[in-house]
């Protein structure tokens, strides 16, 4: 059996009311604490070059694509979202893709198409956004992923720093 | 000038201010309740939100009506206009401020109807506006909705004493049933009811409070226990009529506090003051009221039943009672 000891009010709680003005003062007082509310649309999160967003990819500097089609990004894709077709090209790399999608309700964001890329011309960029009306919307082709490589900027230099272990020769 | 025409231009004026101050209560609630929440509240129609009373209204038109099987159609119906007119009827004696001088006209003080026995108008109408919850409740035919409405009467009865004794003795002190004389005999911030009468004052406002069926006193509505009470039943323009029904009387009951016991549109420390800087003071008196509404609301849990019993007929009526026959003595002597 557990006995509950009631506790013996004072004349102060008993008549009630001082105590509903203390209650109410706490109340009037937290209207003007801080909100901590993100108005998101008008106020998006902050991002950082870490932040590994939907991958996007690179044009250099004069207008073309640095992709070779290649394909290990579509090897390295564990959702399977990249599909790429290659064609032929007058530029001295002689190869280009004519077809890049990927697929972004596929895509995980995990950035092994990053890392597998030989040509650092993939990138997981800072965009996070992510809705359409249909799935076939979804499918982004080489149009949509296209960002000049100034965008793609503070996330390239981030990658070229965490990989230089692997550039500099080993010990052994 | 027309008599008629003024009068009818002042109807709709004050009707029109009533029904819009109703649906931003609406908006004052839940921004009220955000704030003392940590959150922002409606902030998305119109400028900080402002819209949101006409979005909801649009949203409630385009609502399915139900009625209930089994309902006693023609009470449920008539039901949300009986709760929403009681209010709408007894605003048109409030003295919402002195002479209305407009382009060197004298219109008339501004209020629909300056009546002689303005309070006792006042309590008689507001006191059917029970009459909407209760038959709501009833014909509704939903074990919900009839608890919510049998409280409502319960807690009606009881309150509507203690509320009506409080009055008495502000009418004992004025000696007039007239609200505009009630509210001239307190011209000097010194002679405001709320001074001479603080035990009528405290009783009336926690009476107000379970008349207008606001927390902590909202047993007709109880959503933990009843569902939603009185309103389970209800949709689309009907339930929206209940709300605006439940804060126009809030309104009108903090228009009444601020005349019987604020001194109505006197403004203070300032004697004959312009009629539109009188207005302006009993619209401000009148929202620090509103505000209180929406402030306790937010701040107090609701009693038990039993608790709101003890509370009407062991605490407040005797205090009534005994402050009525106190004001009776002292004011014979």
């Amino acid at each position: 059996m557990v006995i509950v000891k009631r506790k013996t009010l004072s004349l102060a709680e008993r008549l009630y009311l001082p105590e509903i003005a203390r209650g109410l003062s706490i109340t009037f007082r937290k209207m003007f604490v801080p909100r901590s509310t993100r108005q998101y649309p008008e106020e998006p999160l902050p991002t950082t070059p870490v932040t590994r967003g939907q991958p996007r990819l690179v044009v250099k500097d004069d207008g073309a694509i640095a992709c070779v089609s290649c394909g290990l990004c579509e090897a390295a894709c564990p959702a399977y979202a990249i599909t790429i077709d290659g064609g032929e090209t007058d530029r001295p790399i002689e190869r280009e893709p004519v077809r890049f999608d990927i697929d972004m309700l596929r895509c995980i964001l995990c950035g092994f198409c990053e890392e597998a890329c030989p040509k650092d011309a993939i990138f997981m960029s800072d965009e996070l956004e992510l809705a359409d009306y249909t799935r076939a919307a979804h499918v982004y082709d080489l149009e949509r992923l296209k960002r000049p490589r100034s965008v793609l900027r503070p996330r390239i230099d981030y990658v070229d720093r965490i990989n230089e272990r692997w550039k500099t020769p080993s010990s052994t | 000038m027309n008599p008629l025409l003024v009068s009818l231009v002042k109807a709709v004026v004050i009707f029109a201010g009533l029904v819009s101050t109703a649906g931003l209560m609406s908006l004052a609630e839940r921004k009220v309740s955000a704030w003392m929440q940590y959150r922002v509240g409606p902030n998305r129609v119109g400028p900080f939100g402002l819209l949101q009373p006409l979005a909801d209204g649009v949203k409630f038109m385009f609502k399915e009506e139900l009625v209930p099987a089994g309902a006693n159609r023609w009470l449920f119906r008539l039901a949300p206009a009986m709760a929403a007119l009681p209010a709408m009827l007894t605003v048109a004696v409030i003295p919402f401020a002195g002479n209305v001088v407009l382009f060197g006209q004298d219109f008339g003080p501004l209020s629909v109807a300056d009546l002689d026995i303005g309070v006792l108008y006042l309590l008689a109408i507001g006191s059917m506006g029970v009459y909407g919850v209760i038959l709501g409740g009833w014909a509704s035919n939903s074990k919900y909705s009839l608890l919510g409405g049998l409280r409502a009467s319960a807690q009606m009865i009881s309150y509507e004493l203690t509320l009506i004794l409080s009055v008495l003795a502000v009418i004992a002190m004025a000696g007039t049933l007239d609200l505009r004389a009630i509210a001239a005999s307190q011209a000097g911030v010194g002679q405001w009811y709320v001074w001479t009468q603080p035990l009528a004052f405290l009783l009336f406002v926690v009476a107000t409070f379970a008349e207008t069926n606001r927390h902590p006193f909202d047993f007709a509505e109880c959503e933990p226990e009843l569902v939603g009470g009185f309103h389970t039943e209800y949709s689309s323009m009907r339930f929206a009529l209940f709300f605006l029904g439940e804060y126009a009387a809030m309104t009108v009951m903090a228009c009444l506090t601020v005349t019987l016991f604020l001194g109505g549109s006197s403004v203070p420390f300032l004697e004959d003051a312009h009629w539109a800087v009188g207005f302006a003071a009993f619209l401000a008196k009148a929202s620090f009221f509103l505000f209180l509404f929406l402030w306790v609301r937010w701040s107090l849990p609701r009693f038990r039943f039993d608790q709101l019993m003890h509370l009407g007929w062991k605490v407040m009526l005797p205090l009534s009672l005994a402050n009525l026959v106190a004001t009776g003595v002292l004011v014979s002597i």
